[in-house]
């Protein structure tokens, strides 16, 4: 039942993910680098936009789910991990990819991405982490550095920020990474590790927010970000190490696959009554005949 | 609700109900009492009461047996078998006049009050050393149990065999117990308990019923969703709902189903959404608290026209409510749960066939629409034991996809195009070239955002037309009983089958005030055809309802204008009993 237009024959170019619809965003918004590197890890590893399924949270990123081709949803707040990690259980011959800010993350939907992450569903999660509530115009978000005056919290806010990386690495999730929305080669080289990896994939990205953010802006990460892969003997199979080069999110910021487990299977491949199957659920909507159920009854 | 007693005769029943605490196999008794009437070619309900705990309080699984189909409680009943002293309290005074407590108890003392009401009601007390017959039989002090219907089948006069064969099925796995048991069942068949009355109506027997189904609504409604395809289910363990994972987790085996228990009902909705986006078949399953959580996902998915079915078994709230007993009081959120305008779909099981075919029609109406579509139940449907020879046919599976020749010619505007219908085409992700952005902001045909006013109108309206075209296909409510009849109830869900067993009753005795019922299952949008003209002929009418609001009435008060002057209403946590009809019929035609 798949496509099997011209799509699938060639290989997909960046221009098959062009969208007619003009961007919304602010000038040097981090988003800008965060499509342009999708784009480039989903054509990069031949994903085709029939085959992309792209998740959008509620928030600036969700303003774009209209400017980028492939099969699009643009959820609620918060939920986008949950919808987004549905599609995956249907379908494994997608690459579902989801976005949502750091509201949606740490804010509303935080039970949804410690158990997305616990259910390790297929899905590459992209976490912009710009500090703060962009659409609602500046807000505190649970990642915002004490001290900071933000909108409805003049004098700084005063509970203690989420460290995101410190949290998921917590959870022994598959996969974390970490990039920069200022560095779209990088981003992209880790997104397209994170579509390879089989099962949940945790990327953070530090993102500018020219317009609410000025403490962090684009310079301030650029000279602060090291990849992983610039260490001697890095080894992103121990957790451990993985916790201790992400702490530092002040001075040297490491970025880069900063853990990953291959061993564990993703939650479709792991369902014990269905270790025959070679469908998808998405094939396998057919008559059934359950006589032999109900007759356990009589 | 207070109930007058009827006599067996009347009723055409005999009830027995097996009481004890919470956690002391109350359930069991009754299902093994279930079991072994219909082996036995009788009909029977079975009617559950237990608190919300997992041990202690009390707890009863009633019975009731008649020769014809019947699919609701007697208040009332003839034999109370009880195993611990707080359920003989609690559940004396259901007890009909001249009938029998059968207890296990030993030293049960009465207070003078308690005495005085059993004399008044020539209510015999029987004392049965269950325990130690059942260990001078070589059974254990838990097969105490069965030795108490072992005594209670004596009582009935009916034949031991089927007993014995549905505890061997029973024990099945645990072959070691099955003799002991027998012996214990046998033991206490055996045991005199002197003098007592059972004025139980003459049987007649169907040996054909041997064959028939003794299952919950919740099971049809779990066996339909297997019949319509459905490959996922998630959910949040919530009664009445639960039995629903837990069966579908239990028979998973056999049906590669994909059934998982999530963290939270607000999950449990995105992820059946995300599923269905996928193009499959998931159903997501809750009660009332539980759906409050899912109704920002009711209205995202009426905002991008993808389905979703629900199944939201109602308990009586507000808030926790009342756990574990019954109500259908959430009429009002399902037509009503998630902000914003929508088309969506809300209907009502009452008994198995219903539940088996409508989760069905559910997903075809879900598909077919792209909409949300809610289908209630009761804890009174969802967990009652019904009596049933088979399942309805099979409905077709409608997936109401773009036909696959039809894919390459596909644009992006055809996902939400503005149609008549208001329904425009679908399509799943990788099933054609041409994408789409299923957008919850407000969305021109291809889904791209917009704000402007002439299309956000344009596509509001869209939606909304699809409630019109909905409700052209759905069925007019159905009527039962006599077509000509002095009085009409109207109503709902698991009201349907004490307001029918009623009126056998009723019509036959008094056959110059025959009243009949008409059901509504499809209750939103809301077909009033019918309904019209009964108002037109002047029809007296009475709502009947297991909520304090009257819900449906309200609803065709809005869509019709007519004012109910009659309601019967209950929401005490208890169905209605077919007494609260007699009464309430009684009383209407005296006055």
């Amino acid at each position: 039942m798949s496509c099997t237009h011209a799509c699938q024959t060639g290989a997909p170019k960046i221009a098959d993910y062009f969208s007619k619809n003009i961007y919304t965003w602010c000038t040097n918004c981090g988003n800008y680098g965060i499509h342009g590197a999708l784009k480039r890890a989903l054509v990069a590893q031949k994903i085709p936009p029939c085959k992309a399924v792209l998740c959008f949270d509620i928030g600036c990123n969700g303003n774009g789910s209209d400017k980028i081709d492939g099969y699009r949803f643009h959820g609620l707040h918060g939920r986008i991990i949950s919808f987004a990690s549905g599609v995956a259980v249907a379908n494994s011959n997608l690459m579902v990819v989801a976005s949502a800010g750091d509201g949606a993350t740490f804010g509303e939907g935080i039970g949804h991405l410690i158990h997305g992450i616990r259910g390790n569903y297929n899905i590459t999660f992209l976490f912009h982490n710009n500090l703060n509530y962009g659409l609602t115009k500046g807000q505190a978000s649970p990642t915002t550095k004490p001290g900071t005056g933000m909108n409805s919290s003049p004098d700084g806010i005063n509970s203690e920020p989420v460290h995101p990386m410190r949290l998921v690495l917590a959870l022994n999730p598959t996969f974390a990474a970490r990039s920069f929305s200022g560095d779209v080669k990088h981003l992209d080289h880790v997104l397209q590790r994170a579509m390879l990896h089989r099962g949940f994939s945790f990327v953070e990205i530090l993102q500018s927010c020219p317009t609410y953010n000025k403490q962090t802006p684009h310079e301030w990460y650029q000279e602060r970000v090291f990849d992983v892969g610039s260490l001697e003997n890095y080894d992103a199979s121990s957790l451990t190490s993985a916790m201790q080069v992400s702490a530092d999110l002040e001075e040297k910021v490491a970025v880069g696959v900063l853990y990953q487990d291959k061993s564990r299977r993703p939650f479709i491949e792991n369902q014990a009554n269905r270790m025959e199957y070679t469908t998808t659920v998405v094939e396998e909507v057919l008559p059934f005949d359950i006589a032999e159920l109900a007759n356990t009854f009589r | 609700m207070k109930q007058t007693p009827l006599t067996t005769n009347r009723l055409q029943r005999l009830v027995i109900k097996a009481a004890g605490e919470s956690g002391q196999g109350v359930n069991s008794v009754g299902e093994v009492f279930a079991k072994s009437i219909k082996e036995s070619g009788l009909y029977t309900f079975g009617y559950r009461e237990y608190p919300s705990l997992i041990k202690g309080g009390w707890a009863s699984h009633q019975i009731d047996i008649s020769s014809t189909p019947i699919n609701s409680s007697s208040s009332h009943c003839d034999i109370l078998m009880c195993l611990s002293r707080v359920s003989v309290k609690a559940y004396m005074t259901t007890v009909r006049p001249g009938g029998t407590i059968v207890h296990a108890i030993p030293k049960l003392f009465f207070t003078e009050e308690e005495k005085t009401f059993l004399e008044q009601n020539q209510i015999a007390v029987k004392h049965v050393p269950a325990a130690k017959i059942a260990i001078e039989t070589g059974g254990m002090s838990v097969m105490a149990n069965t030795v108490l219907v072992g005594v209670v089948w004596r009582m009935m006069g009916l034949e031991l065999k089927p007993v014995e064969a549905v505890i061997a099925s029973t024990f099945a796995k645990k072959p070691d117990v099955i003799e002991p048991n027998v012996a214990c069942l046998r033991a206490g068949h055996t045991f005199d308990i002197g003098e007592f009355q059972l004025k139980g109506p003459v049987f007649t027997f169907d040996p054909t019923l041997e064959s028939t189904m003794l299952i919950t609504g919740n099971h049809a409604l779990s066996l339909g969703a297997v019949a319509a395809g459905v490959r996922v289910f998630y959910a949040y363990p919530m009664t009445p709902s639960s039995s629903i994972l837990s069966y579908l987790a239990s028979i998973y085996h056999k049906t590669g189903m994909v059934v998982k228990q999530i963290e939270d009902e607000i999950t449990v909705a995105q992820m059946g959404l995300g599923s269905m986006f996928a193009g499959t078949r998931a159903l997501v399953a809750t009660s009332g608290g539980g759906f409050d959580l899912m109704t920002e996902t009711v209205s995202l998915s009426g905002m991008t026209e993808t389905p979703f079915v629900c199944i939201l078994a109602q308990r009586p709230g507000p808030a926790t409510g009342l756990p574990t007993w019954t109500s259908a009081s959430d009429l009002n959120i399902a037509v009503y749960a998630g902000h914003g305008e929508y088309t969506r779909l809300v209907v009502a099981g009452s008994d198995l066939s219903s539940c088996y075919t409508l989760i069905q029609k559910a997903f075809n109406f879900a598909e077919k629409y792209q909409i949300p579509v809610i289908v209630l139940t009761e804890k009174q449907i969802a967990e009652s034991l019904f009596q049933l020879r088979d399942f309805p046919k099979d409905e077709p599976i409608e997936r109401h996809f773009v036909p696959e020749q039809e894919r390459s010619a596909l644009v992006s505007s055809d996902r939400f195009a503005l149609t008549e219908s208001g329904v425009s085409k679908r399509w799943a992700p990788d099933m054609a070239e041409a994408t789409y952005d299923a957008n919850s902001d407000e969305h021109l045909e291809d889904g791209s955002l917009t704000e402007d006013a002439e299309p956000s109108q344009a596509m509001y309206e869209k939606r909304l037309r699809k409630a019109n075209t909905l409700k052209m296909e759905l069925p007019e409510p159905e009527f039962y009983g006599l077509k000509d009849a002095v009085m009409t109830f109207v109503g709902w869900g698991s009201v349907k089958h004490a307001v029918i067993d009623a009126l056998a009753l009723w019509n036959t005795e008094r056959p110059d005030m025959t009243c009949n019922y008409l059901h509504y299952e499809y209750l939103w949008p809301l077909r009033t055809d019918t309904f019209k003209e009964l108002i037109a002929q002047n029809q007296p009418m009475v709502l009947i309802e297991q909520n304090a609001f009257g819900q449906l009435g309200a609803l065709l008060t809005q869509e019709t204008g007519y004012m109910f002057k009659e309601k019967l209403l209950k929401y005490d946590g208890r169905p209605f009993f077919v007494e609260d009809l007699i009464g309430f019929l009684e009383e209407r035609s005296s006055s």
